[in-house]
């Protein structure tokens, strides 16, 4: 399973508090703690007013940088903006993220054609997020074909096929099932990711509800998430979920993880 | 002699894919199979004992096992023309009217590992048929008798006694499984008992020392 480690993002109130202080502290610390559990990438998402945003992405970067080795996703909701601040990595890593939508494509694409930089893609377009599987796998299809036109091999695009919330749509979590089982057959070398806990929103004691839908949803093909590495839990769930696929021989991932302590009764 | 070192290293972390190579190295740096083969067996032991005293999880050793027998393959063709030094037949079983095989299994792979030519009869194995396996192999060194159950312990006893009363060769009997206990192998008759996979194996050494 692929770590995306979500913590620094300032969507998350004590990290935009960290941000308006310019608190380096609060940060570092953050990328320290997730790499030390193994996180694959450190997302990084500023989550401030645009005017701000690509300093704040620079300062945020910077800082990781200073304290972790492991890749940076780069994480903004404007694509201009992740192949900005894409330039501020010192080695490839993660675009988090581009879709159908306006002309995110076209920023990135070219920009990673021929780099080692990965790529997160949304199946969303300019109408939105799409309400059945049929659309999700048309645009899925669209995404894949214009990666080919630029070289871009699947193993280095993540789909995220837009996890819905449990809440108001009970057969919408099955359809993304569905459609990720899809995706695994049509391109099996490409990512499936996803943030794990949009499934949970409005419901009460969310992480009991994210790791169900996280065991159900690696059986359907995923295997990159974004996460926060931290949670022993969660962690251990997908450790052990991957030694019931088969994935672990000899179940060795799952015991050295627990050696390491990333999961189980804290040493 | 780091090379040696390495092979261990390579049995005792389960490096499944590694070995082949590290041995083959070995191999060309000098060593000879004997000392090899010498190296795994002791390695095995470490892991047994690692095992005994629940430092390192059945995986582990299972993994371990697979590693040696890898490395066993690259160095099979030089021991045969040298006769690798065997410890002698091991006669294992689970006793009749129990189907538990998973103990049985470890300790026979252990008991092979440390060097034994291991003869597995399976499970439910009738008294008669234990004793004829031990007709047909005089040489046998140690008969290893399983019981899971504590319904099937009887059975247990029946085997211990019948093959402490069978007039054939030279042998030490070990018993083994969850119900069993020292006291109870004393009781039956047994020569030894061993409460796990990786004591089976000092327990039988042991044995074999006192034949």
């Amino acid at each position: 399973m692929i770590i995306i480690g979500e913590k620094i993002n300032g969507s998350i109130p004590s990290v935009a508090k960290a941000i308006e202080a310019k608190d380096e502290e609060f940060i570092k610390d953050l990328a320290i703690k997730q790499t030390e559990v193994g996180a694959d990438f450190l997302d990084v998402c500023a989550s401030v007013k645009d005017e701000i945003e690509l300093e704040t992405m620079k300062w945020l970067i910077d800082l990781v940088q200073s304290v972790s080795d492991t890749p940076i996703a780069v994480d903004s909701p404007n694509a201009a903006i992740c192949a900005e601040a894409s330039q501020f990595c010192n080695k490839p890593g993660l675009i988090n993220s581009v879709s159908l939508e306006g002309d995110k494509i076209e920023q990135i694409f070219p920009l990673i054609a021929d780099t080692k930089w990965e790529v997160v893609a949304l199946l969303c377009d300019d109408t939105g997020i799409p309400k059945t599987a049929e659309q999700r796998i048309d645009i899925f299809k669209t995404i894949m074909a214009q990666a080919k036109e630029y070289g871009i091999a699947p193993s280095r695009i993540h789909i995220d096929p837009l996890v819905e919330m449990l809440c108001t749509s009970e057969e919408g979590v099955l359809m993304i099932l569905d459609v990720m089982r899809e995706i695994k057959k049509l391109e099996p070398d490409v990512h499936i990711t996803g943030a794990m806990s949009n499934v949970s929103f409005n419901l009460p004691y969310r992480r009991i509800v994210n790791m169900g839908f996280t065991v159900l949803a690696m059986q359907a093909g995923l295997d990159s998430a974004v996460l926060d590495p931290l949670d022993r839990d969660l962690r251990g769930i997908i450790y052990a979920t991957e030694a019931l696929l088969a994935n672990d021989e000899y179940c060795m991932d799952y015991i050295e993880a627990y050696r390491e302590d990333i999961f189980g009764i804290q040493k | 002699m780091s090379k040696l070192n390495e092979v261990k290293e390579m049995v005792q972390k389960g490096r499944t894919k590694k070995i082949a190579g590290v041995v083959q190295e070995a191999l060309d740096a000098g060593a000879d199979a004997q000392e090899i083969l010498d190296a795994m067996v002791d390695t095995m032991g470490d892991v047994g004992d690692a095992f005994s005293r629940d430092e390192i999880f059945v995986p582990e050793m299972l993994i371990a096992a697979k590693a040696m027998k890898l490395g066993l393959e690259v160095i099979e063709p030089q021991l045969a023309s040298g006769a690798g030094e065997k410890l002698g037949k091991c006669i294992i079983g689970t006793v009749e009217g129990d189907l538990h095989d998973i103990g049985k299994n470890l300790v026979a792979m252990m008991i092979k590992s440390s060097g034994f030519d291991v003869i597995d009869m399976g499970v439910d194995v009738p008294v008669d048929t234990f004793i004829e396996k031990i007709k047909e192999n005089p040489d046998v060194k140690v008969v290893a008798f399983s019981g899971l159950l504590t319904t099937t312990m009887p059975a247990l006893k029946a085997s211990v006694e019948a093959a402490k009363n069978c007039d054939v060769g030279n042998f030490k009997v070990l018993v083994g499984g969850a119900p069993v206990t020292e006291e109870y192998a004393d009781e039956i008759g047994a020569d030894g008992y061993a409460q796990d996979a990786g004591s089976a194996v000092t327990v039988a050494k042991e044995l074999i020392a006192s034949l």
